[in-house]
């Protein structure tokens, strides 16, 4: 079962504002493993993850999950997503705990408070979002990788605004996701502990 | 995230919101306050006008209030959580946009029958004017969802929004007072509410859609 949880992108052909971001771009991912990619600033990293996201569109290629071709819905991976974008859909008003009720409607008040617990900013529940600083917001959509049960992650540069202590606390959870079955793409432009196992994906040409 | 979850966050978002729809209704009670100045505060004018001024005030404040339909959703990534959470888009449009017309709408009407004895419209004629805003609302909000969905990527998207979706204003502001002027002169106006209802399903019909494919289109 596990082993028909993979991921492939292939010949993808991306363009944006008359830019070429890549061309035939091919990988796989397959479960328990972490993707890193890599390339400067404007490389075409976030496009990509909001393409397998299904937020964008790509021009070429397709894109297969668990055997199935999801280019034109991607209904089936979708069901599997957690996707985290640059901004992750934190509604400023709202308070931590109304922020991630939105996306876990089953969770319990004791569940949010555990995953808030993890990512240290349970004393700020009942806190507006603006309220907080940009560390202990990027905070509150990364409190959702604690609730999720969903084995595909896409985090666009979640390690940024983070501490020294958050980044060690996140490189766990990304490894325990990894060892639970769980496939990571990710962003980011600092050095991933090498215990993750980490594989490059580089967008530079 | 599911239907019932996203339902309950644009309450949320609403209520917290609150001082957009005050704001609305209070752009509405201005130029209906301003107008009967401006022109002439006699009885023998504004009885006949009372209906188009209404339905103007109206149209613009629903225009305020749609602009930013999609603005806060969009500059905080949310658009993005939940064209990405696999929940059809145009039935999380229509959730939202039912919410916001009950948010300004209600209101509105609970208002009526104090600004049409501002502007001297006869009691019996009241109901009339409230049964146009009832059919024919829906169809500027569901209009105006698309010129905020094709435009949510501008910075200044509100004037453009405008110049696409006011001519689609128009036939609901012309049928609505054909409906008002109608019940004045004591002849029947089932007519012009039939076409306004019609409009409105035919919007409804049109707008999730189109709204849904404009904005995955402005994700670009
Ligand atoms: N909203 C946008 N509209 C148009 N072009 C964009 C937009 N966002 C990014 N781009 C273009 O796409 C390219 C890749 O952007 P992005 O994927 O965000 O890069 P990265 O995440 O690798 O830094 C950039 O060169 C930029 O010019
Ligand atoms: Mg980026």
């Amino acid at each position: 079962m596990q082993s028909t949880l993979t991921l492939s992108v292939s010949n993808l052909l991306i363009e944006r504002a008359e830019r070429l971001l890549c061309k035939d771009l091919s990988f796989e991912i397959h479960a328990g493993e972490i993707v890193h990619i890599v390339g400067e600033n404007g490389a075409g990293k976030s496009s990509l993850l909001k393409v397998i996201a299904g937020v964008l569109s790509p021009l070429e290629g397709e894109l297969f999950f668990a055997g199935e071709r999801i280019t034109a819905h991607r209904d089936v991976l979708q069901a599997q997503l957690c996707y985290l974008g640059h901004l992750a859909g934190v509604k400023s008003s709202f308070t931590v705990i109304e922020n991630l009720a939105l996306h876990f409607p089953a969770a319990t008040e004791v569940q949010i408070l555990a995953a808030l617990r993890s990512v240290n900013i349970e004393k700020y529940a009942t806190t507006p979002a603006y309220q907080l600083s940009a560390g202990q917001q990027k905070r509150i959509g990364l409190a959702r990788l604690w609730l999720t049960n969903k084995k595909v992650w896409l985090l666009d540069e979640p390690f940024t605004a983070l501490d020294t202590k958050g980044v060690t606390v996140l490189e766990e959870k990304l490894q325990q996701h990894a060892e639970l079955g769980g496939m990571t793409l990710l962003t980011t432009h600092q050095k991933l502990n090498s215990t993750l196992h980490a594989r490059e994906l580089s967008l530079d040409s | 995230m599911t239907y019932l979850s996203f339902l309950k966050s644009e309450l949320l978002a609403v209520f917290y919101r609150k001082q957009d729809t005050i704001n609305a209704l209070a752009f509405f009670l201005i130029v209906i306050t301003l107008f009967p100045l401006g022109v002439n505060p006699s009885a023998d004018f504004l009885e006949p006008a009372a209906g188009g001024i209404v339905w103007c005030a109206a149209s613009l404040a629903i225009l305020l209030s749609v602009e930013s339909l999609f603005k806060e959703d969009f500059n905080d990534g949310s658009l993005e959580q939940l064209i990405a959470s696999g929940l059809y888009l145009p039935i999380t449009i229509l959730i939202k946009l039912v919410i916001q017309w009950c948010a300004v709408i209600v209101p509105l009407l609970l208002l009526i029958p104090l600004f049409s004895q501002m502007l001297f419209l006869p009691w019996s004629i009241v109901h009339v004017l409230i049964f146009t805003l009832l059919l024919g609302s829906p169809a500027l909000f569901l209009v105006g969802t698309i010129g905020a969905a094709l435009t949510v990527s501008l910075k200044r998207g509100a004037v453009l929004v405008l110049l696409i979706i006011l001519p689609f204003y128009l036939p609901v502001i012309i049928f609505a007072t054909g409906a008002i002027s109608a019940a004045q002169a004591g002849q029947d106006y089932s007519g012009q509410l039939a076409i306004l209802g019609a409009i409105s399903l035919l919007s409804l019909a049109l707008s999730p859609g189109m709204s849904a494919v404009s904005i995955k289109a402005s994700m670009n």
